[in-house]
């Protein structure tokens, strides 16, 4: 057996192996991506809606009953945890999987709930290696199979295709890009 | 005979090793535990010098945990307006949003930056696109002054 047969072999069978890692790295990739560039958080959803109260409230005039009234409005009596008043203006109520912001002179009431995004929260989970131990290993044997493949599959083709011809091209403008961006916004 | 005489001398010096070991363990816990301060927040603010470095037990309101990373929270004092800066440290990876409004007892290390740290920290807090709307805890997210924490229980949700 050529070493061009076991370099096909090695190249099949790595990228059967780890398609599901290549996928979940992938997706989660393209989260962390968006993350950093518009402040998205893709682990999470938040979603607001906001209500009026029959009238401006003031600091000093708002008790437990106040809380309870607007806790009955928004329908979260069974979620509420805490209060606290961030300023004057502002009332926090703390909600289990959200809260409510009230702009007292306003009567404004903004109920935001926050819930796990599916999916992408267990794929972060992954991506970030939280559950480190064994997960940590087993990603750290993905990226050595990613090196593994992106060497092999360099060499899959032979000819005017393969890496001494168009291949050899599109090989050497996938370097210089990330050299071209490097160079623009990091060395510049 | 001999031979079983020997490995019964062994087989007791081992085990009181062990006993020995055990002991300093508890003993050095113990050591551990106490040098652990408690404190309120408003105590740690009014003589910062008697904190510094040292490992502090603090609990308070979580009024809010900062979403780009968990990597900080803000723990209200009792007075209901003065906040201070929690870090991640030690084991932990990161707070969980889900701490906001709860009441949470953290352990950790007292710290207060020198002036030239805290101008760094502040420009550093500044530029960030994020920080540009007053909050109330913008306050503590600013000052020289946080613990690192390396442990942290929910006291109540």
């Amino acid at each position: 057996m050529n070493w061009r047969k076991w370099n096909r072999w090695l190249h099949r069978e790595l990228g059967y192996l780890f398609f599901g890692m290549t996928i979940i790295y992938g997706l989660s990739g393209i989260a962390l991506n968006h993350y950093v560039a518009r402040h998205w958080n893709p682990g999470v959803v938040s979603r607001s809606e906001s209500i009026s109260y029959p009238s401006a409230l003031h600091r000093a005039s708002v008790d437990r009953i106040t809380i309870e009234e607007i806790l009955e409005m928004t329908g979260e009596r069974k979620n509420y945890k805490q209060y606290y008043f961030p300023s004057d203006d502002y009332l926090m109520i703390y909600l289990k999987g959200g809260h409510i912001n009230v702009n007292l002179p306003m009567g404004e009431i903004t109920v935001t709930k926050v819930r796990n995004r599916a999916i992408f929260s267990e794929l972060n989970y992954l991506h970030y290696n939280k559950p480190k131990k064994l997960w940590t290993w087993f990603s750290d044997l993905f990226a050595l199979a990613l090196i593994l493949m992106a060497i092999s599959g360099i060499f899959l083709v032979r000819g005017k295709k393969g890496i001494t011809g168009r291949g050899g091209l599109l090989t050497v403008i996938g370097i210089l890009i990330p050299l071209v961006f490097l160079t623009i916004y990091l060395w510049l | 005979m001999q031979r079983m005489f020997l490995l019964v001398v062994l087989a007791v010096f081992i085990g009181s090793c062990n006993q020995t070991a055990k002991k300093e363990s508890k003993e050095t816990q113990v050591t551990e535990m106490e040098q652990v301060i408690s404190a309120t927040i408003e105590e740690l603010l009014a003589q910062p010098a008697d904190y510094v470095g040292k490992e502090v037990a603090i609990s308070g309101m979580v009024t809010h945990v900062c979403s780009h990373g968990g990597q900080k929270c803000f723990v209200l004092a009792s007075d209901g307006e003065t906040q201070i800066r929690i870090v991640t440290g030690g084991e932990i990876d990161e707070f969980k949003t889900s701490l906001e409004g709860s009441n949470v007892a953290f352990k950790g290390v007292f710290t207060v930056l020198n002036k030239l740290e805290t101008d760094e920290h502040v420009e550093d807090h500044d530029s960030k696109e994020h920080h540009s709307t007053e909050m109330a805890h913008t306050e503590a997210e600013k000052a020289e002054y946080f613990i690192e924490a390396v442990d942290y229980r929910e006291i109540t949700q």
